[in-house]
């Protein structure tokens, strides 16, 4: 046994020199540590953010509202017995000072939370802030240079910091659990003045009590809910949080899968290589006595060893690269993660286990076959239906843990699909264009026929590097340009005069004191009405009855929308049918937005029911408007005639724009007006940048991880199609070719892969680019001039310089003995 | 079969020594080797297996440097010639038919020829590339892949390739040691017929006896020298 360990160890060293094992190695190496990183981060953010829904929701049972609660909700889980809590939650300026800061404001009752616990610094014995009192996020604390102790305005409000949060539960939905947190109690809200009827805000009813009450009620009020009304609960495990970091986390993962699909390739490739290499060796060991069970395990234990070694490496590669990532995530991420769940670490090793046992399995077994009588004669070995079978089994099982390991199969298999489908065709492009990039050559050069040929025999080799080059190329610059040049662009591009302040929660009684402040200050601004409502019948019956799937799933008939009224239809939009309406006319008439109507098929005159709080309402619809979303004003789906809902309770809004120099009225606004809530769209921006870019370097990470395993993968199959031509290139120089030419050929071919592989990324990076320009952003598409010098340079230098480097010049006494011994 | 007495020397051999220097030794394969071609003469060279036949045909073929001493082609030394010069003897004076016939498998039979024919800077290459696979009997094959020919097939498309460039010098090293007897003969039959036609001159390298009596001249490489063997010996 210890001479056949010995046999296993020499043969793995003598393997190690290998470009087939190297290649191998190097593969699997970058494929456990994507597993690793992937595993462990998936685990932190997922149980982080989505699996501890308890301490995340802060309850049992969450009904949250976008109107106050329903009294008869709270009367009937008081009665049942539950525990409960109120929060109400919404956006608000906090200021000292001049600086001021938008935050997402808790409001909550006592006791809170009925689940979990917040964290404070230093710690405190109470669940929550006193009544004068408040907590806020170390982010407020950094940003407007403050101290736990210090004071800070909310609307008319003056309060005292008194702890700084390290984590808290019950953050909110949406991208208000990113927002930095402040926490009050509800007590003081009003006094406030910051919320009245209207305003925007998502009220939480919390509830906790005995699972099987939970259950009961949660059935209950699921079949009771209002328009407004939704339930989160632990066992439906809808988390109210980390949705957009889920979706970050499924685009890293669907980033990884080309990784991991490339490493499985390049795996495949080494190992078919390999083993086609072993035939004769395998024929020897059995001549001297190993029977094809040994031969087996001499084989498999040699990638056993080498997977060890890889988990090894590759598990700590993937723990330095999580790391990389949480410190670039870090200020997105709420303060602490939990430590990842130990058998996570063996996520890298066992798809390291699958990739290389699974894919090395069959061509292992398929050495066993090999008679000792090939030594004393050229014998092919057979793929037999076993092995085949064996080896389409391990692919299926291969793609099974693969998909298992991402999740969200579907998407995965609709990326995979897209993958095998783009990179055949780029392939295919490719290579056609090749074929007319040579005919030139051909009239001139007298190895330009030979390129010819050479482009038709290596048409395969072609569309395989073409497809994999131009595919990694273009996803690595779109993510790159996306990363930070997409928003700058969109940011140059808006108008000049477009607003970069939005102003909402005005109260009606505030309206006219705004009105004043704005036009003293030379702003302008016009201020819009807004209810909110739902759309519930078209024509006297059930609009949802009338609606086909496609147009049952449109934005406005699943949410409440902000109507507005007005007399004169805004100046920013266009009436594209029918006419606006008289300022005297009395009976409800609406305008309608032209992408709405024409989805759910309005035409003016149809008449639309609304539901507004209760209060059913019809309207006519007297025109169609076309309006422009990114204008940076208040829009509406709907708007209606001012005797329609004047009487309604509504709150106002509006936008402006403030010039870099006079930003300082801002900060005069909030003071004068502190209940109203501004947004700052600059500062929105750059969070929207932040996201953006910590997003496009983290996938640009895995990109680039995954370009390596690309480079890996061309330059072994580069390795394979240079041998081959060199003994093209002995046949040629013994029939009259110099060795000079056959350089010239090899290069010349690969100068041109290059160049073409550069160009088509160019080209379809730059008409992705110009779909998210026109249909996304509304933007007039541009040229990236850098990127088209840039990327075919790059390709071509990495074609040249590999072929350069990796081709051995061919002597022509070698050229014979060459020929001799083939 | 008579001597062209009275035809110019074409290849000369003078003075050949080939030797490879190992760790601590070294190792000679000819020494003091002399060998004279006429024009239109075909020569056989015999010897037992590693007697070093094929690296001879390499240092007459211009593929290899002689250790020392000289090799001429038409009076001309083939060592001193540089590479682009040899290349070019290649492609226009020298042709070789090797025994694992070397056709490049993604070409078809007629890209084959072609490609020899178009290295030699040839205008009609296509037209030279059919009629040289009609003189060999494929022309109704010229479309087919080396995969679907058989050795014999294989090894016509070889002589056809090596004949298109109308060399003066062909080297054909075992050219039927890959093939079955009859399918041998008839190669041979068709690469003897041809060469007469073409008045080339030709070395065959052979462990075939029978074969080296076909050729009006028969050496013996032996303890790195060159022995006329007498053909009648042979035979």
């Amino acid at each position: 046994m210890r001479g056949f360990n010995l046999i296993v160890l020499r043969q793995l060293k003598a393997q190690l020199r290998t470009a087939e094992w190297r290649a191998l190695l190097f593969a699997t190496w970058i494929a456990i540590a994507l597993a690793t990183l992937l595993a462990l981060l998936g685990d932190r953010l997922e149980r982080g953010l989505l699996r501890e829904s308890a301490a995340m929701l802060g309850a049992d049972l969450v009904l949250s509202s976008q109107r106050p609660i329903n009294p008869a909700r709270i009367d009937d889980a008081l009665q049942r017995g539950f525990q409960i809590a109120q929060v109400a939650q919404f956006p608000s300026m906090v200021s000292v000072g001049d600086e001021m800061m938008l935050v997402s404001v808790r409001a909550v009752t006592s006791p809170y939370p009925l689940r979990g616990e917040i964290r404070t610094e230093p710690p405190l014995p109470q669940d929550q802030p006193f009544s004068g009192e408040v907590w806020v996020e170390a982010r407020i604390l950094e940003q407007l240079s403050l101290q736990v102790g210090d004071q800070v305005t909310l609307g008319y409000s003056e309060f005292t910091i008194t702890a700084a949060m390290l984590s808290s539960p019950d953050r909110g939905s949406g991208l208000r659990s990113f927002s930095p947190q402040l926490v009050m109690h509800q007590e003081d809200l009003e006094a406030t003045g910051i919320l009245a009827p209207g305003s925007r805000a998502e009220f939480r009813l919390l509830l906790a009590g005995e699972p099987q009450e939970i259950e009961t009620l949660e059935t209950l009020w699921q079949a009771s809910l209002g328009d407004e009304e939704r339930l989160f609960s632990l066992r439906a495990d809808q988390p109210m949080t980390g949705a957009a970091l889920g979706s970050a986390l499924s685009y890293l993962k669907l980033t990884a899968l080309i990784a991991l699909l490339l490493s499985a390739l390049t795996i495949f490739l080494s190992l078919r290589r390999f083993s086609d290499g072993q035939h004769q060796r395998c024929a020897l060991l059995l001549s001297l006595g190993l029977n094809s069970t040994d031969l087996v395990k001499l084989y498999l234990y040699q990638l056993m060893i080498a997977w060890l070694l890889l988990s090894v490496v590759g598990t700590i590669t993937g723990i330095a690269l999580e790391q990389i990532i949480l410190s670039w995530l870090k200020e997105l991420l709420p303060e602490a993660l939990p430590t990842p769940t130990h058998w996570r670490y063996l996520s890298g090793p066992a798809m390291g286990f699958a990739l290389l046992i699974l894919l090395g399995l069959p061509p292992i077994l398929q050495l066993s076959n090999i008679s000792v009588s090939s030594l004393f004669r050229d014998e092919i070995v057979g793929s037999d239906k076993r092995a085949l079978l064996i080896q389409l089994t391990c692919f299926a099982l291969l793609a099974a843990t693969l998909l298992a390991f991402l999740g969200a199969p579907l998407a995965a298999l609709t990326l995979l699909m897209l993958i095998l489908v783009g990179g055949a065709l780029f392939g295919w492009i490719a290579q056609q264009c090749l074929k007319l990039l040579a005919i030139p050559f051909a009239k001139k050069l007298l190895l330009g026929r030979l390129l010819i040929m050479r482009l038709e025999q290596q048409k395969r080799w072609h569309r395989l590097q073409a497809g994999v080059v131009i595919l990694l190329m273009t996803l690595l610059s779109l993510v790159w340009i996306s990363r930070s040049d997409l928003l700058a662009d969109w940011y140059t591009q808006i108008p000049e005069d477009t607003p970069n302040y939005f102003v909402i929660n005005i109260q009606p009684w505030q309206t006219e004191s705004l009105q004043e402040f704005l036009d003293q200050n030379a702003i302008r601004s016009e201020l819009y009405p807004m209810v909110r409502g739902r759309v519930s019948t078209l024509n006297g019956s059930s609009i949802h009855a009338q609606m086909n799937p496609e147009q049952l799933e449109h934005n406005t008939l699943n949410r409440e929308l902000n109507l507005s009224w007005s007399d004169t239809p805004p100046s920013h939009n266009s009436i594209v049918a029918g006419r606006w309406w008289d300022a005297d006319t009395s009976d409800p008439e609406i305008s309608v937005e032209r992408e709405m109507a024409e989805i759910l098929g309005l035409v003016p005159g149809d008449l639309l029911g609304f539901n507004l709080g209760g209060i059913e309402i019809e309207a006519r619809i007297t025109s169609l408007r076309a309006v422009e979303w990114t204008s940076f004003q208040p829009n509406f789906y709907v708007i209606f005639n001012a005797a329609a809902l004047k009487e309604m309770p509504a709150t106002f809004i509006t936008s402006f724009r403030l010039e870099t120099e006079r930003q300082a009225l801002a900060s005069q606004l909030v003071r004068e007006f502190p209940s109203l809530t501004l947004i700052d769209i600059g500062q929105l921006l750059t969070q929207i940048g932040t996201w953006l870019e910590r997003l496009g370097d983290s996938s640009a990470l895995i990109l680039g991880l995954t370009m390596l395993c690309g480079a890996l993968l061309m330059l072994l199959t580069l390795h394979q199609a240079l041998q081959q031509r060199r003994y093209e290139s002995a046949l040629l120089q013994t029939l009259g070719a110099s060795a000079e030419q056959t350089q010239k050929l090899d290069l010349l071919e690969l100068l041109l892969l290059g160049a073409v592989c550069g160009i088509l990324a160019v080209i379809t990076t730059e008409l992705t680019l110009m779909l998210l320009y026109q249909h996304l952003l509304n933007l007039t598409p541009k040229l990236h001039v850098g990127m088209w010098i840039l990327l075919p340079l790059t390709s071509s230098l990495f074609f040249v310089i590999s072929g350069i480097l990796m081709r051995r010049r061919l002597t022509l006494s070698q050229c014979y003995r060459l020929l001799k011994s083939s | 079969m008579t001597l062209p007495t009275d035809n110019k020397i074409l290849l000369e051999a003078q003075n050949v020594a080939k030797w490879f220097a190992t760790q601590d030794q070294r190792l000679e394969l000819f020494h003091d080797l002399n060998l004279k071609v006429l024009e239109g003469e075909t020569l056989a060279i015999v010897g037992r297996s590693g007697a070093g036949k094929s690296t001879l045909l390499s240092l007459l073929a211009g593929l290899d440097q002689p250790s020392s001493g000289d090799i001429l082609l038409q009076g001309r030394s083939l060592a001193k010639m540089d590479d682009a010069t040899r290349a070019e003897l290649r492609a226009k004076q020298i042709s070789f038919i090797f025994q694992s016939f070397h056709l490049l498998p993604e070409l078809s039979a007629l890209d084959n020829v072609r490609l020899a024919l178009e290295i030699q800077g040839n205008p009609s290459a296509v037209t030279e590339a059919k009629h040289w696979l009609n003189q060999v009997g494929l022309g109704q094959r010229i479309d087919h892949f080396p995969a679907q020919l058989s050795g014999g097939e294989q090894q016509r498309v070889a002589i056809a390739r090596a004949f298109a460039t109308r060399p003066s010098l062909l080297f054909a090293d075992e050219p039927t040691g890959n093939l079955d007897e009859d399918t041998g003969q008839q190669i041979i039959e068709q690469l003897f017929a041809l060469n007469k036609q073409e008045n080339t001159t030709l070395i065959l390298i052979t462990h075939d006896l029978d074969l080296a009596a076909r050729c009006q001249r028969c050496v013996s490489l032996h303890a790195g020298q060159l022995h006329e063997t007498q053909r009648q010996a042979m035979s």
